[in-house]
Order: C-alpha cells, then sequence, then structure tokens
C-alpha cells in the first residue's frame, strides 16, 4: 500500500518533472513537487497512523488518538489514489492522441 | 498524566460499583441480624457494622478511585430489653440487642442503592462514549 | 478545502469532555467517601482561550487567517488530572445532569467529525 503511493512520487523524477522543480526559484510550488509532497506526505500519515495504533493495542495512547491518526491515513490515502487515478487518465488520454 | 481518560472514567465507575455493593452487603447484613443476641447470659451481640470508603489515586489510570478501606463495627452501645427466658440474659433478666435501627439501615440501604445506580449510570454512559469514538472508524 | 479547523475543535472538546466524564465520575465514585471534596476542571471556553486553534501547517505555503505563515501548533489536549475542589460534598443529582451535558457535547463532536470525514473521503473520490 505504502509502496504504491510512493510509486506517485518517483513517477515525477522518471519524467523530469522534479528536475525542473528544483530548478525552479524558491517560493513557487511546481506541480512536481506538490505531486511528491503529496506522495511522501501520505505515506508519513500512513505509518503515524500505524504507529498510533500499535501503541493503542498496547494501551500507550487513547482511544481518541488512535481514532484521529487512523482517519487522518484514511484521509491521505484516499486523496494519495484520487492524485494517481487522475494522472494515470490523463497519461492515458496524452498517450491517445494522434501525432 | 491521564492516557485514556475514558478508560479512566470507566474504571472509576466500576471501583465505585464494587464499593457500593460491599456496601449493600453489609447493610443485609445488618437486617438479617437485626435481632441477633448472644448466647450465653450477659454475652454480647450482633455489632452493627459500617463501611468506610477511601479514595486513593491510581497511578495507571492518573485518577482517584475508591475502594472500601475498612469494615469496621459500630461502638455505639447495645440497647437492653428485658426478657429473662432468654438464654442471653444477664443476672437482672436483661439481653443485650443488637445496635441495629431497622429503619436506620432501611434508608441506608436505599442511599445505598442510589448511589449503584449512579455508578451504573456513569459505567454506561463512559461505554457509550467510547463506542461512540470507535463508531467513527466503522465504514459506512 | 479541508475543514481542519472543525475537526481540531471537535478533537480537543472530546478530549476536554472525556477529561470532564472521568472527573464527574470519581465524584460520583466517592460521593460516600469520608472528606472528600467535590472536583471540576476548567471549562471548555477557557481551554478555548489559553491555547489558539491555529491551521496546522501541513504543507509550505500553507497560510493561516492573517495570511501569514503558521509556526508550531499548541496541541491543546488535557493530559493532566487539573481537577480543582471546589468545595463542598458531591451532590449525586448535580454530577449526572453535568455528565449528561458533557454527554451531549462528546456525542456532538463525534457525530460533526464523523459527517465531515465521510463528506471529505467522497469529495475526493469524485475528484472535486
Amino acid at each position: 500500500m505504502i509502496s504504491a503511493i510512493s510509486g506517485i512520487g518517483s513517477v515525477t523524477s522518471t519524467t523530469g518533472v522534479a528536475a525542473k522543480a528544483a530548478a525552479a526559484p524558491t517560493g513557487a510550488m511546481s506541480f512536481g513537487q506538490v505531486l511528491a509532497d503529496v506522495a511522501t506526505g501520505a505515506v508519513n500519515t500512513m505509518k503515524a497512523g500505524e504507529a498510533t495504533a500499535i501503541s493503542g493495542i498496547t494501551g500507550n495512547t487513547s482511544v481518541q488518538k488512535v481514532v484521529e491518526s487512523v482517519m487522518q491515513a484514511e484521509q491521505a490515502l484516499q486523496t494519495a489514489i484520487a492524485v494517481r487515478d487522475k494522472m494515470v487518465s490523463a497519461y492515458q488520454e496524452i498517450s491517445r492522441m494522434a501525432i | 498524566m491521564i492516557i485514556d481518560p475514558l478508560r479512566a472514567a470507566g474504571a472509576i465507575a466500576a471501583s465505585g460499583l464494587d464499593a457500593q455493593s460491599v456496601r449493600l452487603k453489609v447493610v443485609a447484613e445488618n437486617m438479617a441480624n437485626a435481632q441477633s443476641t448472644g448466647a450465653t447470659p450477659g454475652a454480647d451481640p450482633y455489632q452493627r457494622k459500617t463501611v468506610i470508603f477511601a479514595s486513593e489515586f491510581d497511578r495507571l489510570l492518573g485518577a482517584p478511585t475508591v475502594s472500601v478501606k475498612d469494615v469496621a463495627g459500630d461502638e455505639s452501645a447495645f440497647p437492653l430489653d428485658y426478657d429473662p427466658g432468654n438464654p442471653a440474659a444477664d443476672k437482672n433478666g436483661y439481653v443485650k440487642m443488637p445496635n441495629v435501627n431497622p429503619l436506620i439501615e432501611m434508608a441506608d440501604m436505599r442511599e445505598a442503592s442510589r448511589s449503584y445506580e449512579a455508578d451504573l449510570q456513569m459505567v454506561k454512559q463512559a461505554r457509550t462514549m467510547t463506542s461512540q469514538m470507535l463508531d467513527l472508524l466503522r465504514n459506512t | 478545502m479541508e475543514p481542519v479547523y472543525l475537526f481540531d475543535l471537535a478533537s480537543r472538546h472530546a478530549n476536554w469532555a472525556s477529561v470532564r466524564q472521568s472527573v464527574l465520575t470519581s465524584n460520583v465514585a466517592n460521593a460516600n467517601t469520608a472528606n472528600y471534596q467535590r472536583m471540576d476542571i476548567e471549562p471548555f471556553s477557557e481551554v478555548l482561550d489559553e491555547t489558539s486553534l491555529t491551521l496546522a501547517s501541513t504543507a509550505p505555503g500553507h497560510l493561516n487567517i492573517n495570511g501569514t505563515e503558521v509556526g508550531a501548533v499548541d496541541d491543546g489536549t488535557v493530559d493532566t488530572w487539573e481537577a480543582k475542589e471546589t468545595g463542598g460534598p458531591v451532590k449525586l443529582e448535580s454530577e449526572l445532569i453535568e455528565a449528561d451535558q458533557v454527554n451531549r457535547g462528546f456525542s456532538l463532536d463525534t457525530a460533526v467529525t464523523r459527517a465531515f470525514h465521510r463528506m471529505l473521503l467522497a469529495s475526493v473520490r469524485s475528484g472535486a
């Protein structure tokens, strides 16, 4: 699950968008950077959710914190999936264009 | 530091239930022995029991729970009853009766029941709150 | 648009409500303990006043309400038993009435959180 999301981040590097993003002036958010951040953020949120859940099961965290952490992971995952789906459909649309 | 306040609420309410049920048991014992005199002449009859509660701070929960510290004897005097035929009668024919007043015990029983019900309410509320929190994760 | 403020507010209120629930439960359990004074925690409005609800910074470029960048967020969770003795013995009815109010507030928190969470997921799924 986490590796699939990291794939979004790696797409930007293979297409060279991230390279262009690195060259862009700081302060301006380029599309590639946004994608990479979404992927990284989603992965981190899910890891945090997993850690909190483990801590909750062993009795070291309150139920409320566990629930909130899992909900945030759910939101991040859905967002990342939606981004990935849009990217895939955009790519397919471009590949269908007649040269 | 409280790790989980909802769990603490449940545990505290449970400790209250425990303590109140001990109290109810003691009151019932008093009522049952309201007429229990001694067996030999001049002997002491059944002594009324009272319950002493104490609150102690539970480190794991981070909250004060309640517990029964002691079941003590009521030191008030035994009333005397004139009954020469009783095996417990002293040389003047007086029998020491238990210092249990049924009216007081009935009032105590009502109080203990009320407290028990209130604690039960709190147990249910803590359980409802936890279950509402967990429902957030349930899928539509 | 993420309802971060709403989630944060509901979370803090739910946390405050559960701490208050445990304090009220302690009062009820100790109703017959000798020399026990009734305890309570500070009201939620004071908790709000002491900690500012700012937008959590999830990515660079997120702005707070004033248009400037945000720093670290004060968590605002009530995690210590800062109950003060308000004096006076415990009256069971008052405790139960207060507990009832706390429960209603808590139910509202979870209901609102669930509704907005589902809405957010639905909007993300449909590509809005």
